[in-house]
């Protein structure tokens, strides 16, 4: 099925900011809204929930640290023995610096792979550019006509006191 | 938001609270002297080397917001502003300590380490009126470098002049490499030459770490302190105190990385003389207090502070700022007290009055010292970003 947008561009990291939270106030469900750098705030403005990366991160950074002095007990004190300055064979502080390492290396990884994976980004992914200018000089709103209570000449009028640019109307062909 | 406020006046209830606190601290302390001197005299300079590291990490607090630009903190620079008042009460401290009971640091004794030609330098550096000497100039240049950078802060309030910002910069980039060296020489001369055959490389580090976590976690306290009782209502902010957070959990793990390298490194190497340390530290009854140490100065405060809301809830973050103080505290005990307390950790009126002593002053001498300024730097270049600070 195919869904109807409704796309307002601006020009000012305020506008893009201010009309945001008074859309998601207003009730429209905002699709995405692309901007050419990180705007700050953005996030509260569009009403998203914490990002759920942190808990990934230290899922698999405890994860990592398990495995690895798993490892360095088994393969230190149960597969092959070693002698090292005569210390017992199961020595725990000498685990743990590459202990840390590895944590750190699997919180790492993880978060990226994760923030790749729920983002929807591959090699070979072609960029979804709603506008060339989103890459450049120009903020864009996305709502999605979702019902037949969505009003375009009141939202145009929403768009149009935070000085909008132009507004599109588009039809995405596909859910995603 | 009112900046031009009246002069703040801490309650009459909570002075009260705190001069019966130094009443007592001081009674326990004349008291102890008679009847237990041999835990009076480490336990004084615990509290005076914790009251001062407070003073001191403060001063390199604000350092850093010079020297890195960072605008954040402008709002709160006058709780560490205030707090370099501990420099002084330490410095106090600490001198009743050199120049009364001397004989606290073994080495002071004639006869020690006669026979050890090897020890050349060492019994150079070691005596006594060159380690007074260098404690002067240590706390001399500490107390000038914080009362140079107060004061230009606060002649700022009078014409807003960015060339007191630019002054104070050059000031805290020095500040920062001399305290670096005077922090590392004071701590081997006041701490580790208490147990003068032992010696550690990383003992300066080790030192800082502990300092500059427990600092932060006394601005925090204050902070939130003067957010209660007026000053900074309405200017201090969670992202303030988000940022604050994510310091104190940043210099916890610090702490805790040294700490580690230390133990790491001596247990490996396993050089006797190296290894005392240690192994008086971990047997018997001391062996849970060796871990407790490590409990409070970072796991509890790493696993309280990872989720952001502890960060942003004064509450909860005054509460992991007052575990951190307590781990200074006990960290400080592992390091100065086991030489004199033999087999067995003890901890009793004597100790629990110098502490309640050093709460007591710390409260009132900062909340004196406040009194100096306006309780914002009101012509700071930055307030105003700091005022609107997002995350």
């Amino acid at each position: 099925m195919s869904r109807r947008l409704l796309l307002g561009v601006f020009g000012k990291e305020q506008d893009i900011l201010g009309v945001t939270s008074a859309a998601r106030k207003s009730g429209y469900k905002i699709v995405d809204v692309y901007a050419p750098y990180a705007v700050h705030g953005l996030d509260h403005a569009m009403g998203l929930g914490p990002s759920r990366l942190p808990r990934v991160c230290f899922a698999l950074g405890l994860f990592g640290a398990a495995v690895k002095v798993w490892f360095e007990f088994w393969t230190t004190a149960q597969d092959w023995p070693i002698n090292v300055g005569g210390k017992p064979w199961n020595s725990l502080p000498a685990f743990v610096p590459v202990t840390f390492e590895v944590m750190v290396l699997f919180a790492g990884l993880s978060t990226v792979f994760a923030f790749f994976y729920v983002s929807g980004l591959w090699p070979g992914k072609k960029a979804a550019i709603v506008d060339p200018h989103v890459t450049n000089d120009q903020f864009i709103l996305v709502l999605e006509q979702s019902d037949a209570a969505f009003d375009i000449s009141r939202v145009k009028r929403l768009f149009e006191a935070f000085n909008v640019l132009r507004i599109e109307e588009r039809l995405a062909e596909e859910a995603r | 938001m009112n900046l031009h406020q009246a002069e703040f006046n801490l309650s009459p209830e909570l002075t009260r609270l705190f001069s019966v606190f130094v009443l007592l601290g001081v009674a326990v302390m004349l008291v102890g002297l008679g009847m237990a001197p041999e835990r009076v005299w480490p336990s004084l300079l615990l509290v005076s080397y914790f009251v001062l590291g407070m003073g001191l990490a403060a001063v390199v607090f604000i350092a850093l917001q010079y020297v890195t630009n960072g605008a954040w903190g402008v709002a709160i620079r006058r709780v560490p502003e205030a707090m370099t008042v501990f420099i002084l009460a330490g410095a106090l401290g600490l001198a009743v300590v050199f120049l009364a009971h001397r004989s606290l640091y073994s080495w002071t004794a004639a006869a020690h380490d006669a026979g050890n030609t090897a020890a050349w330098f060492k019994r150079f550096w070691l005596t006594w009126p060159f380690f007074l000497a260098r404690a002067v100039v240590y706390l001399l240049v500490w107390i000038a470098f914080a009362r140079a950078i107060a004061r230009n802060s606060q002649l700022q309030d009078r014409d807003g002049d960015v060339a007191y910002t630019h002054r104070n910069a050059r000031l805290s980039a020095l500040f920062l490499v001399v305290f670096g060296i005077t922090l590392w020489l004071a701590s081997y001369d006041w701490l580790m030459s208490l147990e003068p055959e032992w010696f550690s490389t990383i003992f300066g580090m080790y030192s800082f770490s502990g300092l500059f976590a427990s600092g932060i976690a006394a601005i925090i306290i204050f902070a939130v302190a003067l957010q209660k009782l007026g000053p900074l209502e309405g200017i201090l902010r969670e992202d303030h105190l988000h940022d604050l957070g994510k310091l104190l959990f940043a210099f916890s793990t610090f702490w805790a990385y040294i700490w580690f390298c230390q133990y790491m490194l001596i247990w490996y190497t396993d050089i006797p003389e190296e290894t005392g340390y240690f192994v008086k530290r971990m047997q018997g009854t001391w062996r849970p207090l060796f871990l407790l140490n490590f409990m409070l100065n970072w796991t509890v405060p790493f696993l309280a502070l990872l989720p952001r809301a502890t960060k942003r809830t004064p509450s909860l973050l005054v509460k992991v700022a007052v575990i951190v103080l307590l781990g200074r505290w006990l960290d400080l005990y592992l390091i100065i007290l086991p030489p004199f307390m033999g087999h067995k950790p003890s901890f009793g009126a004597w100790e629990f009055g110098l502490m309640l002593g050093a709460i007591g002053a710390s409260a009132l001498l900062f909340f004196r010292a406040l009194r100096r300024a306006a309780p914002v730097p009101m012509r700071d270049p930055w307030l105003s970003d700091s005022l609107h600070h997002h995350q």
